[in-house]
Protein backbone atom coordinates (compact mmCIF):
# COMPACT_ATOMS: atom_id res chain seq x y z
CA UNK A 1 0.00 0.00 0.00
CA UNK A 2 1.53 3.34 -0.78
CA UNK A 3 2.04 6.10 1.90
CA UNK A 4 -0.89 8.18 0.61
CA UNK A 5 -3.20 5.46 0.61
CA UNK A 6 -2.23 5.04 4.42
CA UNK A 7 -2.54 7.90 5.10
CA UNK A 8 -6.27 7.93 3.58
CA UNK A 9 -6.84 4.82 5.73
CA UNK A 10 -5.87 6.63 8.78
CA UNK A 11 -8.30 9.66 8.67
CA UNK A 12 -11.65 7.52 9.10
CA UNK A 13 -9.45 6.04 12.63
CA UNK A 14 -8.89 9.83 13.69
CA UNK A 15 -12.57 10.36 12.93
CA UNK A 16 -13.26 8.14 15.44
CA UNK A 17 -11.39 9.68 17.46
CA UNK A 18 -13.39 12.83 17.40
CA UNK A 19 -11.93 14.79 14.80
CA UNK A 20 -15.10 15.29 13.02
CA UNK A 21 -17.26 13.68 10.66
CA UNK A 22 -16.15 16.18 7.52
CA UNK A 23 -12.12 14.41 7.67
CA UNK A 24 -14.09 10.77 6.91
CA UNK A 25 -16.48 12.52 4.36
CA UNK A 26 -13.46 13.24 2.61
CA UNK A 27 -11.62 9.96 2.96
CA UNK A 28 -14.49 8.08 1.80
CA UNK A 29 -14.82 10.76 -1.18
CA UNK A 30 -11.37 10.56 -2.06
CA UNK A 31 -10.26 7.03 -1.44
CA UNK A 32 -11.85 5.71 -5.23
CA UNK A 33 -9.88 8.80 -6.39
CA UNK A 34 -6.45 7.58 -4.33
CA UNK A 35 -7.30 3.63 -4.99
CA UNK A 36 -7.34 4.38 -8.97
CA UNK A 37 -4.47 6.70 -9.34
CA UNK A 38 -1.26 4.60 -7.39
CA UNK A 39 1.32 6.78 -9.02
CA UNK A 40 -0.56 10.06 -8.12
CA UNK A 41 -0.67 9.81 -4.90
CA UNK A 42 -2.86 12.92 -3.61
CA UNK A 43 -3.99 14.63 -6.56
CA UNK A 44 -5.93 12.78 -10.03
CA UNK A 45 -4.01 12.83 -12.97
CA UNK A 46 -5.20 15.29 -15.18
CA UNK A 47 -7.13 14.84 -18.28
CA UNK A 48 -5.04 13.70 -21.26
CA UNK A 49 -4.17 16.73 -23.61
CA UNK A 50 -5.67 17.06 -27.06
CA UNK A 51 -3.08 19.14 -27.73
CA UNK A 52 0.00 16.77 -27.09
CA UNK A 53 0.97 16.38 -30.77
CA UNK A 54 4.47 14.62 -30.91
CA UNK A 55 7.62 17.23 -31.09
CA UNK A 56 9.16 18.46 -34.04
CA UNK A 57 11.69 16.58 -35.99
CA UNK A 58 14.88 16.89 -34.57
CA UNK A 59 17.71 18.35 -37.05
CA UNK A 60 20.68 15.55 -37.56
CA UNK A 61 17.98 12.92 -37.57
CA UNK A 62 16.56 13.16 -40.92
CA UNK A 63 18.86 13.22 -43.91
CA UNK A 64 16.24 14.81 -46.07
CA UNK A 65 16.88 17.94 -43.83
CA UNK A 66 19.26 20.38 -44.21
CA UNK A 67 19.97 23.98 -42.47
CA UNK A 68 21.20 27.24 -43.96
CA UNK A 69 21.37 30.95 -42.94
CA UNK A 70 22.21 34.16 -44.02
CA UNK A 71 25.35 36.12 -42.95
CA UNK A 72 24.37 38.95 -41.09
CA UNK A 73 27.89 40.71 -41.08
CA UNK A 74 31.16 40.17 -42.77
CA UNK A 75 33.14 37.30 -40.84
CA UNK A 76 36.72 35.53 -40.89
CA UNK A 77 35.35 31.73 -41.10
CA UNK A 78 37.92 29.44 -39.50
CA UNK A 79 39.69 26.21 -39.68
CA UNK A 80 38.14 25.23 -35.83
CA UNK A 81 35.56 26.72 -33.58
CA UNK A 82 37.57 29.03 -31.57
CA UNK A 83 38.81 32.88 -31.73
CA UNK A 84 42.72 32.21 -32.92
CA UNK A 85 42.19 29.21 -35.27
CA UNK A 86 43.82 29.78 -38.80
CA UNK A 87 41.14 31.89 -40.86
CA UNK A 88 40.10 30.06 -44.09
CA UNK A 89 37.98 32.69 -45.91
CA UNK A 90 36.23 35.56 -45.38
CA UNK A 91 32.46 35.80 -45.77
CA UNK A 92 30.74 38.67 -46.95
CA UNK A 93 27.33 39.50 -46.38
CA UNK A 94 26.13 40.32 -49.97
CA UNK A 95 26.49 37.95 -52.90
CA UNK A 96 27.98 39.76 -55.97
CA UNK A 97 24.25 39.72 -57.21
CA UNK A 98 22.97 42.41 -54.51
CA UNK A 99 21.04 39.32 -52.78
CA UNK A 100 22.22 38.60 -48.62
CA UNK A 101 24.98 36.11 -48.76
CA UNK A 102 23.78 32.65 -47.54
CA UNK A 103 25.66 29.13 -45.71
CA UNK A 104 24.88 25.71 -45.83
CA UNK A 105 25.05 24.84 -41.91
CA UNK A 106 26.39 21.88 -41.04
CA UNK A 107 27.34 21.29 -37.59
CA UNK A 108 27.23 22.85 -34.04
CA UNK A 109 29.49 23.11 -30.89
CA UNK A 110 30.22 25.43 -28.23
CA UNK A 111 33.84 26.93 -27.47
CA UNK A 112 35.12 26.67 -23.92
CA UNK A 113 33.25 29.88 -23.24
CA UNK A 114 29.70 28.97 -23.97
CA UNK A 115 29.70 30.82 -27.23
CA UNK A 116 28.02 28.89 -30.13
CA UNK A 117 29.95 28.13 -33.70
CA UNK A 118 28.36 26.88 -36.79
CA UNK A 119 30.35 24.93 -39.23
CA UNK A 120 29.34 26.35 -42.99
CA UNK A 121 29.95 25.22 -46.20
CA UNK A 122 31.20 28.25 -47.89
CA UNK A 123 31.04 30.07 -51.15
CA UNK A 124 34.63 29.94 -51.27
CA UNK A 125 38.09 28.44 -52.96
CA UNK A 126 38.72 25.87 -53.09
CA UNK A 127 35.34 25.11 -54.29
CA UNK A 128 33.03 23.38 -51.65
CA UNK A 129 35.43 24.16 -48.46
CA UNK A 130 34.04 24.45 -44.93
CA UNK A 131 34.49 26.51 -42.33
CA UNK A 132 33.70 27.35 -38.91
CA UNK A 133 31.93 30.92 -38.08
CA UNK A 134 30.66 32.33 -34.43
CA UNK A 135 26.89 32.01 -34.21
CA UNK A 136 26.64 35.69 -33.97
CA UNK A 137 27.99 36.61 -37.63
CA UNK A 138 24.75 34.83 -38.99
CA UNK A 139 20.90 34.98 -39.00
CA UNK A 140 17.73 32.85 -38.41
CA UNK A 141 17.99 29.43 -39.13
CA UNK A 142 16.00 28.20 -41.88
CA UNK A 143 15.07 24.10 -43.37
CA UNK A 144 14.96 22.70 -46.86
CA UNK A 145 14.04 19.12 -47.81
CA UNK A 146 15.42 18.93 -50.90
CA UNK A 147 18.44 18.44 -52.40
CA UNK A 148 19.83 18.82 -56.60
CA UNK A 149 21.77 16.38 -57.42
CA UNK A 150 23.66 16.93 -60.69
CA UNK A 151 25.26 14.07 -62.84
CA UNK A 152 28.64 15.16 -64.79
CA UNK A 153 28.89 11.71 -66.85
CA UNK A 154 25.06 11.54 -67.84
CA UNK A 155 23.89 14.99 -68.51
CA UNK A 156 21.45 14.96 -65.94
CA UNK A 157 20.12 16.73 -63.26
CA UNK A 158 17.58 15.46 -60.72
CA UNK A 159 15.78 17.80 -58.22
CA UNK A 160 14.75 15.77 -54.70
CA UNK A 161 12.61 16.08 -51.85
CA UNK A 162 12.03 14.33 -48.90
CA UNK A 163 14.56 11.60 -50.69
CA UNK A 164 11.84 11.16 -54.06
CA UNK A 165 12.83 12.91 -57.55
CA UNK A 166 10.40 15.67 -58.42
CA UNK A 167 11.64 17.16 -61.33
CA UNK A 168 14.56 15.01 -64.02
CA UNK A 169 16.57 17.28 -66.48
CA UNK A 170 19.11 16.97 -69.07
CA UNK A 171 21.46 19.52 -69.06
CA UNK A 172 24.37 21.33 -70.81
CA UNK A 173 28.13 21.26 -68.81
CA UNK A 174 31.24 22.50 -68.68
CA UNK A 175 33.65 22.14 -71.63
CA UNK A 176 36.63 19.97 -70.98
CA UNK A 177 39.20 22.89 -70.49
CA UNK A 178 35.99 24.42 -68.28
CA UNK A 179 34.85 21.66 -66.45
CA UNK A 180 32.32 22.05 -64.00
CA UNK A 181 33.98 21.43 -60.41
CA UNK A 182 32.53 18.46 -58.96
CA UNK A 183 31.68 18.58 -55.18
CA UNK A 184 28.86 19.73 -52.60
CA UNK A 185 27.74 23.15 -52.74
CA UNK A 186 24.42 24.75 -52.49
CA UNK A 187 21.89 27.16 -53.59
CA UNK A 188 22.81 30.35 -53.13
CA UNK A 189 20.76 32.90 -55.04
CA UNK A 190 17.90 33.49 -57.54
CA UNK A 191 17.84 35.59 -60.30
CA UNK A 192 14.58 36.48 -62.21
CA UNK A 193 13.46 39.03 -64.89
CA UNK A 194 17.15 40.35 -66.49
CA UNK A 195 16.93 41.15 -70.17
CA UNK A 196 19.43 38.37 -71.37
CA UNK A 197 18.45 35.18 -73.77
CA UNK A 198 21.30 33.70 -72.78
CA UNK A 199 20.72 32.82 -69.43
CA UNK A 200 17.13 31.75 -70.08
CA UNK A 201 14.53 33.17 -67.99
CA UNK A 202 15.68 32.47 -64.57
CA UNK A 203 18.80 31.67 -63.04
CA UNK A 204 20.27 30.35 -59.56
CA UNK A 205 23.68 31.10 -58.24
CA UNK A 206 25.53 28.57 -56.12
CA UNK A 207 28.24 28.48 -54.17
CA UNK A 208 30.33 26.37 -56.71
CA UNK A 209 33.20 27.96 -58.57
CA UNK A 210 35.34 27.30 -60.98
CA UNK A 211 38.72 26.14 -60.54
CA UNK A 212 40.67 27.95 -63.98
CA UNK A 213 38.24 30.79 -64.88
CA UNK A 214 39.07 32.53 -61.41
CA UNK A 215 39.10 35.97 -62.70
CA UNK A 216 35.51 35.95 -64.25
CA UNK A 217 33.94 38.69 -63.31
CA UNK A 218 31.88 38.07 -59.66
CA UNK A 219 34.23 35.56 -59.07
CA UNK A 220 33.70 32.54 -61.28
CA UNK A 221 30.72 31.32 -59.15
CA UNK A 222 28.56 28.42 -61.43
CA UNK A 223 24.97 29.36 -61.96
CA UNK A 224 22.70 26.87 -63.19
CA UNK A 225 19.99 28.86 -65.87
CA UNK A 226 18.13 28.36 -68.68
CA UNK A 227 20.00 28.61 -72.18
CA UNK A 228 18.68 30.39 -75.87
CA UNK A 229 19.95 27.39 -77.13
CA UNK A 230 18.49 24.41 -75.91
CA UNK A 231 19.44 22.52 -79.10
CA UNK A 232 22.96 22.05 -77.48
CA UNK A 233 21.57 19.96 -74.50
CA UNK A 234 22.82 17.32 -73.13
CA UNK A 235 26.50 18.19 -73.97
CA UNK A 236 29.42 19.60 -72.47
CA UNK A 237 28.69 23.10 -73.79
CA UNK A 238 29.13 25.70 -71.16
CA UNK A 239 32.16 27.57 -69.34
CA UNK A 240 31.21 25.50 -66.33
CA UNK A 241 27.59 26.35 -65.17
CA UNK A 242 24.95 24.05 -65.97
CA UNK A 243 22.53 24.83 -68.59
CA UNK A 244 18.96 23.47 -68.38
CA UNK A 245 16.26 23.98 -71.27
CA UNK A 246 14.20 26.93 -70.24
CA UNK A 247 10.90 25.05 -69.43
CA UNK A 248 13.26 23.07 -67.27
CA UNK A 249 14.72 25.19 -65.39
CA UNK A 250 11.76 27.28 -65.18
CA UNK A 251 10.18 23.88 -63.24
CA UNK A 252 12.66 24.41 -60.85
CA UNK A 253 11.92 27.40 -60.13
CA UNK A 254 9.17 27.03 -59.05
CA UNK A 255 10.57 23.86 -56.70
CA UNK A 256 13.80 24.25 -55.59
CA UNK A 257 14.36 27.03 -52.40
CA UNK A 258 17.68 28.63 -51.91
CA UNK A 259 19.75 26.74 -49.29
CA UNK A 260 18.77 23.61 -51.55
CA UNK A 261 22.21 21.69 -51.39
CA UNK A 262 23.59 20.94 -54.54
CA UNK A 263 25.97 17.32 -55.35
CA UNK A 264 27.81 17.84 -58.42
CA UNK A 265 29.24 14.33 -58.98
CA UNK B 1 -1.98 21.56 -45.37
CA UNK B 2 -1.64 23.65 -48.55
CA UNK B 3 1.06 26.26 -47.22
CA UNK B 4 3.87 27.95 -48.53
CA UNK B 5 7.26 26.06 -48.38
CA UNK B 6 8.70 28.20 -45.34
CA UNK B 7 5.72 28.39 -43.44
CA UNK B 8 5.64 24.92 -43.18
CA UNK B 9 9.68 23.95 -42.19
CA UNK B 10 10.60 27.12 -40.12
CA UNK B 11 7.63 27.43 -37.50
CA UNK B 12 4.24 24.95 -37.92
CA UNK B 13 6.26 22.60 -40.17
CA UNK B 14 6.63 20.72 -37.00
CA UNK B 15 3.16 20.65 -36.37
CA UNK B 16 2.42 20.06 -39.95
CA UNK B 17 5.07 16.84 -39.48
CA UNK B 18 3.06 15.72 -36.21
CA UNK B 19 0.02 16.23 -38.09
CA UNK B 20 1.12 13.67 -40.58
CA UNK B 21 2.82 11.44 -38.18
CA UNK B 22 -0.25 11.05 -35.95
CA UNK B 23 -2.47 10.96 -39.50
CA UNK B 24 -4.93 13.55 -38.54
CA UNK B 25 -6.09 16.36 -40.50
CA UNK B 26 -5.79 20.10 -39.75
CA UNK B 27 -9.33 20.14 -39.36
CA UNK B 28 -9.40 17.02 -37.18
CA UNK B 29 -6.92 18.15 -35.10
CA UNK B 30 -8.38 21.32 -34.18
CA UNK B 31 -11.78 19.85 -33.37
CA UNK B 32 -9.52 17.99 -30.76
CA UNK B 33 -8.05 20.99 -29.83
CA UNK B 34 -11.29 23.20 -29.46
CA UNK B 35 -13.36 20.40 -28.32
CA UNK B 36 -10.75 19.87 -25.42
CA UNK B 37 -11.54 23.67 -24.17
CA UNK B 38 -14.79 24.39 -25.09
CA UNK B 39 -13.84 28.11 -23.50
CA UNK B 40 -10.47 28.46 -25.67
CA UNK B 41 -12.48 29.47 -28.90
CA UNK B 42 -15.20 27.12 -29.10
CA UNK B 43 -17.57 30.12 -28.90
CA UNK B 44 -15.39 32.05 -31.46
CA UNK B 45 -15.72 29.35 -33.83
CA UNK B 46 -19.16 28.75 -33.65
CA UNK B 47 -19.53 32.47 -34.11
CA UNK B 48 -17.20 32.67 -36.68
CA UNK B 49 -17.64 29.72 -38.87
CA UNK B 50 -18.10 30.26 -42.55
CA UNK B 51 -16.83 33.88 -42.06
CA UNK B 52 -13.46 33.00 -40.47
CA UNK B 53 -12.61 36.70 -38.47
CA UNK B 54 -15.17 38.15 -41.21
CA UNK B 55 -17.74 38.42 -38.75
CA UNK B 56 -15.54 39.60 -35.39
CA UNK B 57 -15.18 42.97 -34.59
CA UNK B 58 -12.55 44.79 -36.46
CA UNK B 59 -11.36 45.60 -32.76
CA UNK B 60 -10.82 41.99 -31.88
CA UNK B 61 -9.10 40.93 -35.00
CA UNK B 62 -6.87 43.66 -34.61
CA UNK B 63 -6.09 42.16 -30.68
CA UNK B 64 -6.04 38.66 -32.07
CA UNK B 65 -3.80 39.33 -34.74
CA UNK B 66 -1.54 41.02 -31.81
CA UNK B 67 -1.78 37.57 -30.21
CA UNK B 68 -1.19 35.71 -32.61
CA UNK B 69 2.27 37.32 -33.48
CA UNK B 70 3.41 36.77 -29.66
CA UNK B 71 1.70 33.06 -30.34
CA UNK B 72 3.77 32.92 -33.79
CA UNK B 73 7.11 34.19 -31.71
CA UNK B 74 6.80 31.56 -29.01
CA UNK B 75 5.94 28.46 -30.95
CA UNK B 76 9.01 29.30 -33.69
CA UNK B 77 11.48 29.64 -30.08
CA UNK B 78 10.00 26.42 -29.11
CA UNK B 79 10.15 24.71 -31.87
CA UNK B 80 13.99 25.70 -33.14
CA UNK B 81 15.00 24.80 -29.68
CA UNK B 82 13.58 21.09 -29.90
CA UNK B 83 14.85 20.64 -33.45
CA UNK B 84 18.50 22.12 -32.34
CA UNK B 85 18.77 19.22 -29.04
CA UNK B 86 20.36 21.46 -27.15
CA UNK B 87 18.26 21.13 -24.22
CA UNK B 88 18.30 17.77 -21.51
CA UNK B 89 16.02 16.39 -19.04
CA UNK B 90 13.32 18.52 -17.73
CA UNK B 91 14.29 21.72 -19.84
CA UNK B 92 13.87 19.65 -22.90
CA UNK B 93 10.60 17.98 -22.14
CA UNK B 94 9.35 21.46 -20.95
CA UNK B 95 9.86 22.78 -24.77
CA UNK B 96 8.33 19.94 -25.81
CA UNK B 97 5.32 20.17 -24.15
CA UNK B 98 5.16 24.15 -24.37
CA UNK B 99 6.08 24.22 -27.88
CA UNK B 100 3.09 21.86 -29.01
CA UNK B 101 0.59 23.74 -26.69
CA UNK B 102 2.05 27.21 -28.24
CA UNK B 103 2.04 25.70 -32.00
CA UNK B 104 -1.79 24.80 -31.18
CA UNK B 105 -2.43 28.30 -29.89
CA UNK B 106 -1.10 29.72 -33.37
CA UNK B 107 -3.27 26.45 -35.51
CA UNK B 108 -6.33 28.09 -33.02
CA UNK B 109 -5.96 31.48 -34.03
CA UNK B 110 -5.08 31.12 -37.43
CA UNK B 111 -8.00 29.13 -38.00
CA UNK B 112 -10.10 31.97 -36.25
CA UNK B 113 -9.13 34.69 -38.07
CA UNK B 114 -8.39 33.27 -41.56
CA UNK B 115 -7.86 35.28 -44.29
CA UNK B 116 -7.66 37.95 -41.73
CA UNK B 117 -4.51 36.41 -39.74
CA UNK B 118 -1.71 38.12 -39.77
CA UNK B 119 1.64 36.04 -41.69
CA UNK B 120 3.90 34.52 -39.76
CA UNK B 121 6.97 36.72 -39.49
CA UNK B 122 10.68 35.36 -39.75
CA UNK B 123 13.00 34.88 -36.72
CA UNK B 124 16.41 35.08 -35.77
CA UNK B 125 17.10 33.85 -31.96
CA UNK B 126 20.58 34.75 -32.28
CA UNK B 127 21.65 31.18 -30.47
CA UNK B 128 19.05 31.46 -27.76
CA UNK B 129 17.55 28.27 -28.55
CA UNK B 130 21.58 26.76 -28.78
CA UNK B 131 22.53 27.17 -24.95
CA UNK B 132 20.32 25.65 -21.98
CA UNK B 133 20.55 28.59 -19.85
CA UNK B 134 19.92 31.07 -22.82
CA UNK B 135 17.16 29.28 -23.39
CA UNK B 136 15.14 29.33 -20.03
CA UNK B 137 16.43 32.60 -19.72
CA UNK B 138 14.42 33.66 -22.86
CA UNK B 139 11.16 31.41 -22.26
CA UNK B 140 10.98 32.89 -18.89
CA UNK B 141 10.46 36.54 -20.36
CA UNK B 142 8.64 35.45 -23.33
CA UNK B 143 6.25 33.60 -21.27
CA UNK B 144 5.92 36.73 -18.43
CA UNK B 145 5.61 38.70 -21.43
CA UNK B 146 2.77 36.86 -22.74
CA UNK B 147 0.69 36.67 -19.75
CA UNK B 148 0.98 40.41 -19.36
CA UNK B 149 0.09 41.01 -22.55
CA UNK B 150 -3.39 38.81 -22.54
CA UNK B 151 -4.01 40.64 -19.04
CA UNK B 152 -3.56 43.88 -20.89
CA UNK B 153 -5.95 43.22 -23.41
CA UNK B 154 -8.49 41.30 -21.32
CA UNK B 155 -10.50 45.07 -20.70
CA UNK B 156 -10.14 46.08 -24.65
CA UNK B 157 -11.84 42.72 -26.03
CA UNK B 158 -15.35 43.18 -27.03
CA UNK B 159 -16.87 40.07 -28.37
CA UNK B 160 -17.73 37.84 -25.49
CA UNK B 161 -16.42 34.61 -27.14
CA UNK B 162 -12.85 36.96 -28.23
CA UNK B 163 -12.61 37.35 -24.46
CA UNK B 164 -13.28 33.70 -23.51
CA UNK B 165 -10.59 32.88 -25.80
CA UNK B 166 -8.14 35.14 -24.80
CA UNK B 167 -8.71 33.83 -21.00
CA UNK B 168 -8.53 30.61 -21.79
CA UNK B 169 -4.68 31.15 -23.47
CA UNK B 170 -3.77 33.68 -20.39
CA UNK B 171 -4.08 31.07 -17.51
CA UNK B 172 -1.88 28.50 -19.95
CA UNK B 173 0.81 31.12 -20.40
CA UNK B 174 0.82 31.33 -16.10
CA UNK B 175 1.35 27.89 -16.02
CA UNK B 176 4.27 27.99 -18.34
CA UNK B 177 5.39 31.04 -17.13
CA UNK B 178 5.57 29.13 -13.74
CA UNK B 179 7.17 25.88 -15.10
CA UNK B 180 9.78 28.01 -17.04
CA UNK B 181 11.02 30.02 -14.16
CA UNK B 182 10.74 27.17 -11.52
CA UNK B 183 13.36 25.39 -14.11
CA UNK B 184 15.67 28.52 -14.45
CA UNK B 185 15.75 28.52 -10.65
CA UNK B 186 13.51 32.09 -9.84
CA UNK B 187 10.69 32.48 -7.74
CA UNK B 188 7.50 31.01 -10.06
CA UNK B 189 5.16 32.93 -8.22
CA UNK B 190 6.80 36.28 -6.75
CA UNK B 191 4.06 38.83 -6.58
CA UNK B 192 0.40 38.94 -4.88
CA UNK B 193 -0.94 40.87 -7.97
CA UNK B 194 0.45 40.36 -11.87
CA UNK B 195 0.29 43.84 -13.68
CA UNK B 196 -0.83 43.69 -16.79
CA UNK B 197 1.31 45.24 -19.97
CA UNK B 198 -0.29 47.69 -22.89
CA UNK B 199 0.48 46.40 -26.71
CA UNK B 200 2.94 49.66 -26.76
CA UNK B 201 5.01 48.31 -24.09
CA UNK B 202 4.97 44.55 -25.42
CA UNK B 203 6.19 45.87 -28.93
CA UNK B 204 9.11 47.59 -27.54
CA UNK B 205 10.21 44.12 -25.72
CA UNK B 206 9.68 42.14 -28.39
CA UNK B 207 11.31 44.51 -30.46
CA UNK B 208 14.03 45.04 -28.56
CA UNK B 209 14.92 41.24 -28.79
CA UNK B 210 15.64 41.81 -32.36
CA UNK B 211 14.25 38.50 -32.49
CA UNK B 212 11.51 39.13 -35.30
CA UNK B 213 13.63 39.75 -38.38
CA UNK B 214 12.50 40.51 -41.83
CA UNK B 215 12.78 37.62 -44.48
CA UNK B 216 15.92 37.43 -46.09
CA UNK B 217 16.75 38.74 -49.49
CA UNK B 218 17.61 36.03 -51.64
CA UNK B 219 16.08 36.78 -55.19
CA UNK B 220 16.75 40.02 -57.37
CA UNK B 221 15.93 40.90 -60.79
CA UNK B 222 19.70 41.72 -61.76
CA UNK B 223 21.73 39.91 -64.78
CA UNK B 224 23.51 37.11 -63.61
CA UNK B 225 27.37 37.51 -63.78
CA UNK B 226 28.01 33.80 -63.98
CA UNK B 227 30.27 31.77 -66.06
CA UNK B 228 27.34 30.66 -68.49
Amino acid sequence: MSPACRVARARPVAAQAGVGAAVGLAAVLLWPVLESSPRQKVLPPPAASVLDVPPPERLGRDHHVSVWSTVRRPARARSAPESGAPVVARVEDRTPEGTDNTLLILDRTHDARGRVWVRARLPALPSGSTGWLPRAAIGGYRLVRTHLVVDLDRRSATLLRNGHPVVRAHVGVGQPRWPTPRGRFYIRNKLVRYRSSFYGPLAFGTSARSRVLTDWPGGGFVGIHGTDRPDLIPGQISHGCIRMRNHDITRLGGLMPVGTPLTIR
Amino acid sequence: MDRSYFDRLDVDGALAESLQRTGLSRAAFLAAALGGSTALLGGLTTEAAGAQGDDLPSNDVFILNYALVLEYLQAAFYTEAERMGALRDKTARAAQVVGSVERAHVEAFKEVLGRKAVKRPTFDFQGATENPKAFLKTAVAFEDLAVAAYKGQATRIKSKPALMAALAIHSVEARHAAWMRYLFGVNPARSAFDQPQSRPEVTRVVRSTNFITGPPSTKAERSPRYMG
